[in-house]
């Protein structure tokens, strides 16, 4: 697992974000390397000195950090070598997923000012992705944020995921702007029955407010990736929903179908929860096909290689980010493991999920 | 509970085929057909057609826009110029029966282009915008002409996606015309009647020249590789070869698509075989019984895949909406915009079959030439009928959404464009493909269920192609 947290010690007393220089790469306004040794660097700063502890400096180069003086903290924003940056914008949710992985909390710190520095300083062309929370609890922020470093940056792009509950008619203009041609917004939908989505995410009305939604985002020609996480209790509708999405749907750039992760609610609800498509392919099977009949692009996350037929195993995407992928003993010998999601650092061993047949 | 227009078919067995502005389809058991003709639906019916989007709640936002999506998404999107259609000569070493083209002799004068001809053509290429071209030189026989050719190409060079096809006899394969198949951005386009005595009836008509085509054709094949190479016949529809024997002479060098189509009544086949004006219910039965065939052999022998492409252009069609890009059916069908045929003398075209009753003397339906441009008021003339959308006929039918608009065949056939569209080839042609595309799509023979997954190119055969309201 490649930490993202680390300590840190700063002579500074507010946050602050900084690039991390080095001495081949060095940029106007990048912390400077001063003294390097083990998992350990100093740096020299406008906001003065500060030292990183538990990894190498030249693991950091380019890494833009968020440096908390008072927690000696720093958070790495963005891992400037990582296809897989996120920005945790907010805690606050207002649905309650059966599955969450990440659950939400009541408190919320706003460091919208600081995200938009760090994106400033990405390296060029990334893709950010920007998660919660709810980020669009905050949405008029998130705006903003994503129109000034537009201004500034076009070559970033964003993939915001969010649970489309609070876009309004009068957000449409706005979207309709060059900005957000940079931006997708990944959205669950998790049943095509409103009884079963509601249930799953905890909030009655969802369904038929995230519909409405819908329509909001097709007008502002919003890019949307479909997101379903699969669960005991929509894998059996989950036909159904393809019909839905083929019939209803079709705006969607992506649609990712997805095995439950292994945290938060779900480490606690796994056995009532989890599905495993490699004892039961039959409604994800029905599912893809009608997709595929109807051209519309799936694509299968968190699922690994092995568990899928042949024919399906090319839908499968190495989604699990690098910083919390991991692979068991037993894909050594795989020879597609190069493509293969993996599983979560956290997924544990003995789980059924887990008994790969290396291919 | 409201709906959006349904358009039914019926079908033979008591049910109907029920389609929608989009061309969103199912099928209604004749139970169903009647809750639906009483008005008496019960909430499985409600359940299934909000799912699939054919109802509508006036308060719902998300009902108007995603059936609007749809709608758009199943329109044709036409852009800009990106496809040349190029007859660099019009002269033959062939003179086969039924020329669409009424081509002329090879050592005939002026049937090429002048040097400022070519000028212009290469000119109109350098002012196509974007990054994709594609290039079809017909004839004629354009091999004749294999340095027109390389100019052209050559001119080509700055765009990052690029295809030529060569639409040639391969009567006669020279160093020159081989240094152009030699690029992997050159494909052959070649014609194949059926076997040797097939072949020889309507177009190479003596035996020499007919092995000198079957010896070019495997030549091409074993150097290249079929997928180089694609061929189509033209059927004597009122003498057709039987299907397996036509089905193994294209077996035989590898080809696994073939266009079975019948001779096009155009050019010199106006006047020798006049029966091609209307295809008869004989054509028909044969054109089934040879998808038929394709379908047994696909399922008996699952090395190769064959297919009627013109078949598995309407399957896609239904499918795949906006994403089948084959220009002789689409809707709307403007001419002259994304793709334009410049002759041998550089007059420009909107499609082939235009330049053919021009030849014939039939209608100019020049839209220009190459020279001065073909922005013109003919062209816009012809445009403004160039979709099936408010046809009075196919608002009513259930295969519009799939279908597509052609003028041009309209004005060979009885020259004008408002024979009520049932009274036309075109739609009887595509009514009957349309029908027995859904009979396929509803089949539940293992045999076609494995034909229709191999051609719309799907990793399975999924539990059914259509649904049905029982």
């Amino acid at each position: 697992m490649i930490p993202l947290r680390l300590s840190a010690f700063a002579e500074a007393d507010r946050p602050f974000v900084v690039r991390l220089g080095s001495p081949s790469g060095q940029r106007c306004g990048d912390a400077v390397l001063v003294e390097a040794e083990g998992n350990s660097a100093t740096y020299a700063s406008k906001a003065g000195l500060f030292t990183i502890d538990g990894v190498a400096a030249s693991g950091l180069a380019g890494d833009v950090l968020l440096i908390q003086p008072r927690e000696q903290r720093a958070e790495r924003l963005i891992r400037a070598t990582s296809p897989h940056n996120t920005l945790l914008v907010t805690e606050r949710c207002d649905q309650l997923c059966v599955m969450c992985s990440q659950p939400p909390k009541k408190t919320h710190v706003d460091r919208f000012a600081l995200f938009e520095e760090a994106c400033m300083l990405a390296p060029e062309n990334m893709l950010i992705g920007i998660t919660g929370g709810e980020p669009t609890l905050y949405r008029h922020q998130l705006f903003d944020l994503i129109e000034r470093i537009y201004r500034t940056r076009p070559d970033l792009s964003f993939h915001v995921l969010t649970n489309a509950q609070h876009f309004e008619n009068d957000d449409i203009d706005r979207m309709l702007g060059p900005a957000y041609a940079r931006v997708s917004w990944g959205i669950p939908l998790y049943a095509s029955q409103s009884a079963l989505h509601d249930e799953i995410v905890g909030k009655r009305g969802a369904f038929s407010q995230l519909l409405e939604n819908f329509a909001i985002l097709m007008r502002a020609g919003a890019r949307i990736e479909l997101r379903t996480v699969l669960l005991r209790g929509n894998y059996p509708a989950l036909p159904e929903l393809a019909h839905f999405v083929a019939s209803r749907l079709r705006c969607i750039e992506a649609w990712s179908i997805m095995q439950l992760e292994h945290s938060g609610f779900a480490r606690r609800r796994w056995a009532s929860l989890a599905v495993n498509p490699r004892l039961d392919f039959a409604p994800l099977r029905e599912a893809m096909d009608w997709s595929f009949l109807h051209q519309m692009p799936v694509q299968l996350f968190n699922i690994p290689r092995c568990a899928l037929p042949e024919d399906y195993r090319r839908f499968a995407v190495a989604s699990i980010s690098d910083w919390k992928q991991k692979f068991l003993s037993a894909c050594d010998g795989c020879r597609e493991r190069d493509l293969c999601c993996g599983f979560f650092e956290w997924h544990p061993d003995q789980d059924e999920c887990a008994k790969v047949t290396p291919l | 509970m409201s709906l959006y227009p349904l358009r039914l078919r019926a079908l033979p067995n008591g049910e109907a085929l029920a389609v929608n502005d989009s061309g969103s389809f199912f099928t209604l058991s004749p139970a169903a057909l009647e809750r639906f003709e009483r008005d008496t639906l019960n909430p499985q019916d409600e359940g299934y057609l909000t799912q699939h989007g054919h109802s509508l709640d006036e308060n719902s936002s998300f009902d108007r826009m995603s059936h609007a999506y749809c709608v758009a998404e199943r329109l044709d999107q036409v852009g800009t110029l990106d496809y040349l259609i190029l007859v660099p000569t019009l002269r033959c070493n062939l003179r086969c029966s039924y020329c669409q083209v009424s081509r002329a002799d090879i050592d005939q004068h002026k049937y090429d282009w002048s040097p400022d001809t070519l000028a212009a053509v290469l000119d109109c290429i350098d002012a196509i915008q974007g990054d994709h071209i594609k290039i079809e030189f017909q004839g004629g026989e354009p091999s004749l002409r294999p340095d027109l050719i390389q100019a052209v190409i050559e001119r080509c060079e700055r765009f990052a996606h690029r295809q030529f096809v060569v639409c040639t006899n391969l009567q006669c394969i020279d160093d020159g015309i081989l240094t152009l198949f030699d690029r992997p951005d050159c494909f052959i386009s070649t014609s194949l009647d059926g076997d040797t005595t097939r072949h020889a009836i309507h177009r190479t008509q003596s035996e020499g020249k007919t092995r000198q085509f079957f010896d070019n054709l495997r030549y091409v094949v074993e150097r290249y590789g079929p997928g180089k190479v694609s061929a189509l016949p033209t059927i004597d529809a009122s003498d057709p070869p039987p299907p397996e024997s036509l089905i193994d002479a294209y077996r035989e060098f590898g080809l696994d698509s073939i266009f079975l189509r019948p001779i096009n009544y155009q050019g010199f086949a106006r006047k020798r075989h006049k029966h091609s004006r209307e295809q008869s219910h004989a054509w028909r039965r044969y054109y089934r019984r040879f998808v038929e065939t394709l379908i047994e052999r696909n399922w008996s022998d699952r090395d190769q895949v064959l297919e009627e492409s013109y078949l598995s252009i309407c399957l896609r069609r239904i499918f795949w909406p906006g994403n089948e890009r084959h220009v002789d059916l689409r809707n709307p069908n403007p001419m002259g915009m994304d793709y334009i045929v410049v002759d041998h003398d550089g007059t420009v075209y909107p499609t082939d079959e235009a330049r053919m009753l021009a030849r014939s003397g039939i209608i100019d339906l020049a839209i220009g030439d190459i020279v001065s441009g073909w922005d013109s008021e003919r062209r816009e003339t012809l445009n403004r009928h160039a979709t099936n959308q408010f046809d009075p006929t196919c608002q009513h039918c259930a295969y519009q959404p799939f279908c597509g608009r052609d003028l041009i065949d309209d004005l060979a056939r009885y020259g004008r464009i408002d024979v009520p569209r049932t009274e036309t080839e075109f739609c009887r042609r595509h009514l009957h493909l349309f029908d027995f595309i859904f009979e396929l799509i509803y089949s539940d023979d293992p045999a076609v269920r494995y034909s229709l997954t191999r051609w719309l190119r799907l990793p399975e055969t999924p539990v059914s192609f259509g649904t049905m309201l029982e």
